[in-house]
């Protein structure tokens, strides 16, 4: 076993009217440490920042720096613009490296162009507080001088046309003569969107209608299903009101800088490539991980919380290789011909222990428990989930502890495991017991090895990018 | 099946009637009298979207006496036509649509051909809709559409008439995005070849 140093704290998040009361966080726990993605890949370059401090001046420079490259020109003293921000980018590193982003956008518009009427348009999921809850966090309505609106998939739709057939977006989104692409590069639901053209998912999710994201999840298989948002993005609707795209990179080492360009398809063929290196290599590390329990440690919804840059969803289904395009379905509502429920899951996920995390809110979770035994701390966050309409079988199967020591203790004992890892937040480092440590470290170079000599190449040449 | 264990409550003296509860229910559970929300506990299917959009913060979500079970059984509908439905829309019977409540297509199908005729009414008929209100719709709507419902919008942006799928896309869209893997996944999940566009005007 190593040495264990402490742990490092994951970034703070934002209170939620949709989570439970915030508790004190895993890492501080008695035997818990934190691995450095650096030390499992050194070949992975440096962040701007982590989100355990965020330097919001790095943040400004490094967006000003690329958007002086984008052609601004369509912005007139006639125009209007949406800024379109998506709510996960705020799930990110606490937060504010997207916010400062987005923040600075505005005023570099402000000072290039003749275009004064500015708008914030924040695209959430599911909730109708969320956007003001954002907001408030955030200082948005300062920023935008009250020039702040949310958006959400049920909110008034507008009719696209687009080379597939009609779809619907949130009217509220485009109510501008222009929008600008206010986007993070997570490659988050992996195992949904297969980094196939993923900078362009939000046109048929955060900035879609509910119909539009069901087409998209439901009637298409999670390969085909990227024809849909760049069929909407390249419909004459949006390219009339198109000004450019900013994207907040990252890594798993945390924010890496910003991509600013008026072509969002270069953009993408950027991300892909260096996306497909770097989480390439820490989702086939958690591949290697046979036995394990996870759990959830943060602000947002489980599915969605990060350990090394990775979401908790990846370990949920990395049993396959999500960006390998020969595997026709990974996860995703389609699922394969005759199965009633996608219940294939990751079998080395042994339990996962739901320390503090939005409860359900609009996200299913109901075969989870099926596969991987679920423990709730605490009666009152026991009782949120029990009241979930959208997971209202959960609680006839997740078990109810009265402490978060007591369920990974449990969990572990019912999994026959000694590994812990933590999805609180973290970019940069995984929060894990020592066990956990040394079996990544243990790892990382045959997995560094098999991506660069087999895997990347592999994937690279299946999207055009060898 | 879906076992509802909450429904929808008000304080109805202080509704503005904005009518923003009724535009966001699934299941028709809600109507505008005299510009004051009333709410039918036997329609509602416990989603709580109501609650959330209220702008009054006049809504709650109350705990049933008894669950309302609401399913239509195996024997409810022929299943020759329901297999039919299922065909000609070309979604699988086994496939769950609503991953809330685990809902499959063939109970989806079977409302349809018991006579439900509209989103809300399947809701209402299975609860579908009763926890995300997301990603069960469009198989919904499709299914609908498949049984020659009327697919005319309702007031206001309850839901628009959207059913694109797999089966849809056309020759010219195939050719215009090639790496979109359409004919790779059409083999994945129609290995027999049986599916087909909806419209006669989509060619395949």
């Amino acid at each position: 076993m190593s040495p264990l140093a402490p742990a490092q704290l994951p970034p703070a998040f934002m209170p939620s009217d949709y989570g439970p009361e915030l508790r004190p966080h895993v890492a501080a726990l008695p035997g818990m440490t934190s691995i450095s993605v650096g030390d499992l890949f050194s070949g992975f370059g440096p962040a701007i920042t982590d989100g355990a401090s965020v330097d919001r001046d790095a943040i400004r420079h490094a967006a000003r720096a690329a958007l002086a490259n984008v052609d601004m020109s369509k912005l007139t003293a006639d125009d209007s613009v949406n800024i379109l921000a998506s709510e996960h980018g705020f799930g990110l590193m606490g937060g504010w490296p997207y916010a400062e982003m987005v923040k600075t956008i505005r005023e570099v518009v402000l000072e290039r162009t003749p275009c004064r009427r500015i708008n914030l348009r924040l695209a959430i999921y599911r909730g109708f507080k969320e956007a003001d809850e954002v907001s408030e966090h955030f200082g948005f309505e300062e920023a935008f001088e009250g020039k702040v609106k949310g958006l959400g998939p049920f909110d008034p739709g507008v009719k696209v046309d687009t080379a597939i057939g009609p779809m619907y977006l949130v009217k509220r989104a485009f109510d501008a003569t222009r929008f600008i692409h206010a986007y993070y590069d997570d490659p988050r639901e992996m195992y949904f969107n297969r980094l196939l053209y993923k900078s362009f998912k939000s046109f048929c999710m955060s900035y879609a209608r509910f119909e539009t994201r069901s087409v998209y999840h439901s009637l298409f298989g999670n390969r085909s299903g990227s024809i849909i948002p760049r069929a909407l993005f390249d419909s004459d609707f949006l390219q009339q009101r198109y000004a450019f795209s900013s994207v907040l990179r990252t890594s798993p080492m945390g924010v890496t800088g910003i991509d600013a360009s008026n072509d969002l398809y270069g953009i993408d063929k950027r991300i892909t490539a260096s996306h497909l290196a770097t989480y390439g290599r820490m989702q086939r590390l958690f591949a290697e991980i046979k036995d394990c329990v996870a759990v959830w440690d943060g602000g947002r919804w489980g599915y969605y919380l990060h350990s090394g840059g990775l979401i908790f969803g990846t370990l949920l289904t990395n049993h396959h290789d999500s960006f390998d395009l020969d595997v026709p379905v990974v996860a995703g509502f389609m699922q394969q011909p005759g199965a009633p429920v996608n219940f294939s899951r990751n079998k080395a996920l042994r339990g996962i222990v739901v320390n503090q995390a939005w409860v359900g809110a609009g996200i299913p979770y109901v075969t989870m428990p099926f596969t991987s035994p679920m423990y709730i701390v605490g009666d009152e966050q026991a009782r949120l989930w029990r009241e979930d309409s959208t997971n209202p079988l959960l609680m006839d199967r997740a078990t109810t502890v009265p402490t978060v020591e007591d369920g990974i203790a449990v969990a572990m004992e019912k999994g026959q495991t000694d590994k812990v890892i933590v999805f609180d937040g973290s970019y940069g480092h995984i929060t894990c017991n020592a066990a956990m440590a040394d079996f990544l470290k243990a790892h990382a170079a045959q997995v560094d090895e098999e991506v660069g000599t087999t895997l990347l190449p592999k994937w690279l040449a299946q999207r055009g990018l060898a | 099946m879906a076992v509802i264990n909450y429904v929808a409550e008000l304080d109805v003296e202080p509704c503005t009637g904005c009518n923003l509860c009724d535009i966001v229910c699934p299941s028709n559970a809600i109507t505008m009298t005299a510009r004051k929300a009333a709410i039918d506990p036997d329609l509602c299917i416990g989603c709580g979207r109501c609650v959330d959009r209220c702008p009054e913060d006049i809504m709650w979500m109350a705990r049933r006496e008894t669950p309302l079970t609401i399913t239509v059984a195996p024997d409810e509908a022929v299943e020759a036509q329901t297999v039919a439905l299922l065909d000609k829309a070309g979604i699988d019977l086994n496939v769950s649509v609503c991953v809330c409540t685990l809902t499959p297509a063939s109970e989806i199908a079977r409302a349809i051909v018991k006579g439900a005729k509209d989103l809300e009414e399947v809701s209402a008929a299975t609860g579908m809709r009763s926890g995300c209100g997301i990603y069960c719709v469009a198989p919904a709507l499709r299914l609908l559409e498949a049984a020659g419902a009327d697919m005319t919008p309702p007031k206001g942006y309850r839901w628009y008439p959207l059913t694109t799928s797999l089966w849809d896309i056309s020759e010219e869209a195939r050719r215009r995005y090639p790496d979109a893997f359409i004919d790779e996944d059409r083999k994945v999940f129609d290995p027999d070849g049986k599916y087909r566009p909806l419209h006669e005007d989509s060619a395949r």
